[in-house]
């Protein structure tokens, strides 16, 4: 008997995948029995992300974007997302698109496997992160993206606020690994009330090119 | 908690995101000539202020930073805007 | 009960009938009762016994000032029923009774009371002494409201909030809403907490005009249609706050109500600034038996009335001290009451326009009288009226007494935020002084009794909340000053304490059935302040807190005293204010634990898991907790083990050396390439905190691990000892990024050459190297050759979506071999046979590098990387006294020592840090602290096992390590 080589994300949901895909070694679910109308919870730990630190950042140019000059800002460019996350660190995760190239020098450290990923999205997702959290998504002095360092669920995570309009929100966060299975247990008990659901990729990049757009 | 701290770096939060630091002291002291008892003062002995002193924090649950801020110890509170340091 | 029909104030849903149980009986009641008015809608007078005394006790109050009314509801003892409200198939028990609440048999205790004066409990039952553990039994049984057993569960959902606001405000009433609109109007984001399930406080439940031709009740609901439709503020009704802390941080509880999903929620609101306007209560009327069913307060009485539509009595007598009192008799009287007779305490100052209308309904008043006595042996049947200084008297039938000697300030939330109160005699209220910063107050609570003036209060305090917020509000201030000031001030209180009685039946807290009688016996004994008064008597101590007996205690006290009330302070408030559920503070409660990424497979393997720190972890792979079979196929074959828990972390930058050379003690300049280096952390007081390895990756970038448990706090420690440095180095905690897998034993590298193509021969990858390769040419290793457990072993670490996929490839290569499982019991034990030690095991918070035989790690040589805990690991090299880390056997084989246990001779002299049976030696073993002189090889150890009984176990020192001493297994 042979083993069949797979990277797996550290949390599976419990609900019935539609469509699948296998990509890098990931069966990554496109589509789930029953999205329903949202709000919904996306597993994007499959998807890449890196560490960038360097006493200088301003010299540093990932995937040819601009890494933001202040602490806590965002930019979003071609499906990538840098977070600025103090003087000398920066966060990369690659949400759509092609696959960014990253300078192979020492100021990388590949994290895709260090975190847990996850996006909210949709209807009332900041009734639900406020169950979780007592960090301010409503602040008004922050514009989006916008990047909070801080405890959700207890558990200390990187939070990017995308959108926050009226109607619907979307956030991504990231967590310690380890923590996986109880931060999606966390979320999906604290959005139950609110139809709080799993969804495949397909819904997260529908609505990321809507964002963009 | 009531007591909120101004990270440098991710601003007022919470004081539960915190880890204490103790007071600030200065740099560690060389270690040339160093007495038992200088070193136990520099390591042991705090001032305790009732009133507003100076001390460290690391911001633990978010960006990690350490940093030296005034917290009046009798009422809990922080006062004035921390010095960032890293 | 017929209820009052097409009043424009009901609260109730006439058309939806809810059913619940009370006393086994099947009663009927409305959606929109609260359990206590659906109570009296049933005829139920007598809804409890007190504490003490077992007397009746009724309907009082509506805002949960007393105990009286709280009810075991759906098991839940002590819910309070005046602010929960009726749920369909709902169960009620009446509390603290010995048949039913009418017919008690215990009922005879209230003769007793001569017999239980203020702090019996102190002062008797002790002499003699050996009375003291029957009397306890009797105290015991008698103590306490309500009842609960033990295994109970809660039953329902409980959640938590965490809003953050620019102002929050305390009380819905017509000063909370008005602060809250003039705060929202300014552009910020407002909370507004009401404990009542709508907004609109003393103007909810009044016909009365409020002076532009509509009800104050009609402009309340005006006002909260505003408020709940303006987008900027979020509106919580039902909602006690429960703390307020300093920095303006609020905790309070929602209940929920049909549709929503908690039973309760917990709320913690960070706001900027606070608006308190929660409002008046009444100022309980102090006169015999002034608790007995059929006396109530104003607000109650016409609450029930116009909120509930029950008409509270037949024939009613109000003995009252502020026009409220005076409005509600004409209001009731015209709902159908007959009002024999209205007492006002005050001799003057009464509205004219209520006096005409008494006249006006031929309802005799009577100026500067008071209720001095309730009679009626379960209710009440009649009314002793005085005038005040008790020298005429008259008599009214009647079976309801309005009572109540005026208002008085809900000073709660502001006396939580610190703020200083004082007594003001105009208005006879406690008032803010000196409020904290960033705190306001407005409305009724200030003595305003104008609506138009405590909406104005309200007004002005929501734009100085404003401004708080940092708002430029300068004209919009100077207009709500002026508003406010060309307003109606505040009214002149009643300044009555007591009716002239002798207060043996006067109740001034009902929770604790404290009497004035007891309070003048503290008096007499010398307790003189209010505080000790309060422990002494215990009044104000019950669920109530200061509900009922709040102001009038200081101000009784102050009046006993012959001051003026001028020094008269309120008793210190405690968060929760209200009597709150333990799972509501809980809330959802999520358990946060970590687990790594082969967890399940473990557990599908039989690993029996436990939680240590903040991961889960096999600790065994069978019921045989000794782990004798994973132990052996470890020394025999091969076994694996997850320990992907342990730290790890990459280091690099220019200063990185410097950074490791502070926090490691030994010399880390020279870990040579593709070697691991073993060392250890200290804290400043050299005390070990943490062991690991090093591997150099490159130039200025290292990889290390840490020991589990210190994880977390690695990044922190460096950063801390480096904070003067400014050096430039980086940190990536990579722990949760790799999986760990150690596979061990003889037949280790036969798995592993089978799975890749890299040679991982003794010659190719010795004993302490490392080396990164690839597995089956897909899957990236960095793997270490190791010997925690004293066989040949590599440490694999695989990023750890790949780490499932690994495991199941080794365990599948491995199956020839004879592979299994093992877990951290059976690593513990292996170790130990090696005497590899585990940091908290072998070591504690005092335990030095040189204690625990490791000293050799230490290089003195290198004083210029202030290494932390050099010094004190200079100072301690040769410090007497110490402990040593010992291996020691057992004279007795059969017998293995408890780990902790002490070991002895005429006093403690160390302690077994670990002690097993060891199936390679086939005796037990194990390793101990002991003080250095009893160190030496051969030494007589005696071991003191807790419940031993004296007799000791006996145990000889040996050297260590016990398996292997060469170390060939490790570096086959």
């Amino acid at each position: 008997m042979t083993v069949e080589i797979k990277r797996r994300s550290p949390l599976t949901f419990s609900e019935t995948p539609l469509k699948t895909e296998v990509r890098d070694y990931w069966t990554v679910v496109q589509e789930y029995e029953a999205e329903n109308d949202g709000p919904w919870v996306i597993d994007l730990s499959h998807r890449s992300r890196w560490d960038l630190q360097d006493s200088d950042l301003a010299n540093v140019q990932p995937a040819g974007a601009l890494i933001p000059d202040a602490p806590g800002h965002c930019a979003f460019d071609n499906g990538v997302l840098i977070n600025r996350m103090n003087r000398t660190q920066a966060s990369i995760w690659h949400l759509a698109g092609a696959p960014p190239e990253l300078p192979a020098d020492a100021a990388c450290t590949e994290t895709t496997d260090a975190t847990l990923f996850l996006a909210l999205i949709g209807r009332n997702i900041f009734a639900i992160a406020e169950k979780l959290t007592a960090l301010d998504f409503k602040d008004p002095a922050k514009t989006v993206p916008f990047l909070y360092q801080g405890p959700f669920s207890h558990v200390p995570c990187q939070i990017v606020t995308l959108e926050r309009t009226t109607g619907s929100g979307g956030i991504l966060l990231t967590c310690s690994r380890g923590y996986g299975r109880d931060m999606g247990h966390a979320i999906l008990a604290a959005g139950d009330e609110f139809g709080l659901r799993p969804a495949g990729e397909n819904t997260f990049l529908r609505w990321i090119e809507a964002l963009s757009a | 908690m009531a007591l909120t701290l101004t990270c440098p770096v991710c601003g007022k939060r919470n004081g539960y995101e915190f880890r204490y630091g103790g007071e600030e002291k200065g740099p560690r002291p060389d270690e040339a000539d160093l007495t038992p008892q200088a070193w136990c003062e520099y390591v042991h002995m705090n001032k305790c202020v009732a009133g507003i002193q100076k001390e460290w924090w690391c911001h633990k649950d978010g960006c990690g930073v350490w940093f030296t801020t005034h917290r009046n110890t009798t009422c809990n509170l922080e006062v004035d805007t921390p010095e960032a340091q890293s | 009960m017929k209820r009052l029909e097409n009043l424009p104030t009901l609260r109730i849903h006439p058309e939806k009938t809810l059913r619940f149980e009370y006393r086994k009986k099947k009663l009927k009641g409305l959606s929109g009762d609260t359990l206590a008015s659906a109570l009296y809608a049933n005829g139920i007078r007598i809804f409890s016994r007190s504490l003490k005394y077992h007397r009746p006790r009724g309907l009082y109050s509506l805002d949960g000032e007393s105990s009286n009314t709280c009810m075991q509801v759906n098991g839940i003892p002590n819910v309070c029923t005046e602010t929960t409200l009726l749920a369909d198939g709902m169960q009620l028990e009446p509390q603290n009774i010995s048949g039913s609440p009418e017919w008690d048999m215990k009922g005879f205790m209230d003769n007793l009371d001569w017999a239980m004066p203020a702090g019996f409990y102190y002062r008797s039952m002790h002499k003699p002494a050996r009375i003291w553990p029957i009397a306890l039994k009797q105290v015991r049984k008698a103590a306490g409201l309500g009842k609960i057993s033990p295994d109970f569960q809660m039953p329902g959902r409980y959640d938590e909030i965490y809003p953050t606001a620019d102002v929050c405000v305390i009380g819905g009433g017509p000063a909370g809403m008005s602060a809250a609109l003039a705060a929202a109007e300014q552009g910020l984001r407002v909370i507004l907490l009401e404990i009542r399930p709508w907004l609109g406080g003393f103007f909810d439940y009044r016909t009365a005009d409020n002076g532009n031709g509509t009800s104050l009740a009609q402009s309340a609901r005006q006002m909260a249609q505003q408020v709940e439709q303006n987008a900027s503020v979020r509106v919580f009704t039902h909602t006690t706050v429960v703390g307020v802390y300093n920095n303006n941080l609020v905790t309070a509880f929602q209940k929920g109500r049909d549709g929503d999903s908690f039973e309760e929620r917990y709320l913690e609101i960070r706001a900027t600034s606070v608006v308190v306007a929660s409002g008046c209560i009444e100022r309980p009327l102090l006169f015999d038996n002034n608790e007995r069913p059929g006396v109530m307060q104003i607000g109650c009485a016409q609450r029930l009335a116009h909120t509930y539509g029950l008409l509270p009595g037949k024939q009613a007598v109000f003995s009252i001290g502020h026009d409220l009192g005076l409005e509600a008799a004409v209001d009731l009287s015209d709902l159908g009451l007959a009002v024999a007779c209205v007492a006002d305490i005050r001799e003057d100052g009464q509205d004219p326009v209520l006096l005409a209308a008494l006249k006006e309904r031929d309802i005799p008043f009577l100026r500067g009288w008071v209720a001095t006595r309730a009679q009626g042996s379960k209710t009440l049947n009649k009314v002793t009226l005085a005038t005040k200084t008790g020298t005429l008297t008259k008599e009214f039938a009647c079976d309801l007494l309005v009572a109540s000697a005026g208002m008085t300030p809900l000073t709660g939330p502001l006396s939580l935020a610190q703020a200083k109160l004082a007594y003001e005699p105009y208005t006879g209220f406690f008032i803010p002084k000196q409020l904290p910063d960033k705190v306001q107050v407005a409305g009724r609570m200030l003595g305003l009794n104008s609506p138009a003036s405590i909406e104005a209060s309200g007004q002005l305090a929501g734009v100085i909340a404003a401004a708080d917020c940092g708002k430029s509000v300068e004209g919009r201030l100077q207009e709500a000053r002026a508003q406010l000031n060309q307003l109606p001030g505040p009214d002149q209180g009643c300044k009555l304490v007591t009716a002239p009685v002798q207060g043996r039946k006067t109740f001034i807290c009902f929770d604790e059935d404290t009497t004035i009688k007891n309070v003048k016996q503290a008096l007499e004994m010398g307790f003189d302040a209010t505080e000790l008064i309060k422990r002494f008597t215990a009044a104000g101590t019950g669920p109530g807190q200061a509900g009922i007996p709040g102001h009038n205690l200081p101000l009784f006290v102050a009046q006993y005293h012959g001051d003026t009330q001028a020094t008269a302070m309120p008793t210190t408030m405690r968060a929760p204010l209200v009597g709150t559920f333990i799972a509501t503070y809980a809330g959802s409660n999520h358990d946060m634990c970590k687990r790594t990424p082969v967890h399940e497979s473990q557990k599908n393997a039989g690993g029996i898991i436990r939680r240590i720190g903040v991961w889960e972890r096999a600790r065994y792979f069978s019921e045989d907790l000794s782990c004798r079979e994973e132990i052996e196929n470890v020394r025999q074959n091969v076994g694996l083990l997850d320990a992907s828990t342990l730290g790890k972390f990459r280091l690099w930058g220019p200063d990185a050396l410097k950074a490791l050379q502070r926090v490691y003690v030994s010399d880390m300049s020279k870990i040579a390439d593709g070697k691991v280096r073993y060392s250890a952390m200290c804290n400043d007081d050299g005390c070990i905190i943490d062991d690991g390895v090093v591997v150099k990756k490159a130039e200025n970038d290292y990889y290390f691990t840490t020991s589990t448990a210190r994880a977390g706090a690695t990044v922190e420690w460096l950063r801390y000892h480096t904070r003067y440095d400014g050096w430039r180095f980086h940190m990536v905690n990579l722990t949760d990024a790799f999986g760990v897998i150690n596979m061990a034993g003889p037949n280790a590298r036969k798995v592993l050459g089978k799975v890749t193509d890299a040679d991982v021969s003794d010659a190719a990858f010795p004993y302490a190297g490392y080396r990164e390769f690839m597995i089956q040419d897909t899957i990236p290793v960095r793997s270490m050759r190791l010997g925690f457990v004293g066989e040949l072993s590599f440490e694999l670490h695989v990023p750890s979506s790949y780490m499932q996929t690994l495991w199941d490839i080794l365990l599948d290569a491995g199956k020839a071999f004879g592979i299994r499982h093992f877990g951290l019991e059976a690593q513990n034990v292996l170790r130990m046979e090696k005497a590899h030690l585990i940091i908290g095991s072998e070591s504690e918070q005092r335990t030095t590098l040189h204690d625990v035989g490791l000293g050799f790690l230490w290089d003195r040589n290198k004083s210029d990387a202030k290494t932390v805990g050099a010094v004190a690991l200079k100072q301690t090299e040769n410090q007497e006294d110490r402990l040593k880390l010992v291996g020691f056997k057992m004279e007795d084989p059969s017998r293995t020592p408890k780990d902790g246990s002490l070991i002895v001779d005429s006093r403690i002299r160390g302690h077994v840090c670990i002690a097993r049976h060891s199936f390679t030696l086939k005796e037990p073993v194990g390793l101990a602290l002991v003080d250095a002189p009893l160190a030496a090889e051969g030494t007589r150890l005696q071991i003191y096992e807790d419940e031993c009984n004296g007799q000791h176990l006996h145990a000889t020192v040996v050297p260590t390590p016990f398996y292997d001493p060469e170390g060939k297994q490790l570096k086959m």
